[in-house]
């Protein structure tokens, strides 16, 4: 799957709209507009990061700053581009920061001579490795049961990073329908989710 | 409801819906449960499964506990 994400690129062209009100929100003190901007993108960002940085608890105090340093530049965010390429410039400074400062406080530590594997981080716990697998083996079976006109909507908007007008038209139905059958796609794989990844309050924020 | 959540994840709200729903979620955990699982499918199908596990609950736990705010003059790209 790890090409689906290149040819998705991280970013569709209407997503530079799709955050400018939580953004502006955001902007304006709203805490909750800024929270759910975090929970949409901090998987996408703690991947860029894990290209960079290699321990897993690295990668979260890294991906943490950026964010952090995000929430604190809010003011300074235009929209010329998409929240998440701005973010995605901040996480990159972030652990450029992060990897130059770990190098000097390690000057002559062994670690230095390791063959570093870009992308891998170690410390990931078996039982979260493992759930990581599940939660893609658990999406795979929704998708493969899925009705074809929903899982068709939902991989053309996820996967091929189309927007909901573009996949109107490619679909020729009105928009509502796109919505809908989005949504209905989301239901069915987050009920299949919902047992793998136990109780509620584990995943809320 | 849970159609405004996936509407909201995508950016499809009117701008006059985007706080009454945010408001919603606040209310309803399992509102912000629905829009961390969509989130995490979406993830998924890009190939990038990896459970939360807290992690974003851990950003803004960290937020509060250093008193974050919005600085005026401070760039993230330059400071």
């Amino acid at each position: 799957m790890q090409s689906t994400e290149r040819a998705y690129a991280g970013i569709r062209m209407a997503e530079k709209e799709a955050d400018a009100e939580l953004v502006r929100l955001a902007q304006g003190g709203d805490e909750r507009a800024f929270q759910a901007l975090v929970v949409k993108y901090q998987r996408r960002i703690a991947r860029h990061v894990a290209r960079y940085v290699r321990r897993a608890s690295d990668v979260e105090e890294v991906v943490q700053d950026a964010f952090i340093r995000a929430y604190r530049g809010l003011a300074s965010f235009r929209g010329d581009a998409s929240f998440y390429s701005w973010l995605y410039r901040i996480a990159t400074n972030a652990a450029f920061s992060f990897l130059k400062k770990d190098s000097m406080e390690v000057q002559g530590d062994e670690r230095l001579d390791e063959a570093f594997e870009p992308g891998v981080t170690d410390e990931q716990t078996p039982e979260r490795v493992l759930l990581a697998k599940q939660i893609g083996e658990a999406v795979e079976r929704a998708m493969a049961r899925l009705q074809p006109e929903l899982a068709e909507a939902l991989l053309l908007y996820e996967v091929e990073g189309k927007s909901y007008k573009d996949i109107a038209q490619m679909l020729g139905t009105p928009i509502g329908t796109v919505r809908t059958r989005i949504f209905r796609a989301r239901e069915f794989i987050a009920r299949r989710l919902e047992p793998v990844l136990g109780p509620a309050r584990d995943r809320r924020w | 409801m849970s159609l405004k959540v996936s509407l909201l994840l995508d950016g499809q709200l009117e701008a006059g819906e985007v706080k009454p729903a945010l408001e919603e979620l606040a209310a309803d955990p399992a509102l912000r449960d629905r829009y961390t699982l969509y989130g995490l499918a979406g993830d998924a199908l890009r190939g990038n499964p990896t459970p939360d596990d807290g992690f974003s609950q851990r950003i803004f736990q960290r937020m509060r506990r250093e008193a974050v705010k919005i600085e005026p003059e401070f760039d993230p790209l330059k400071d």
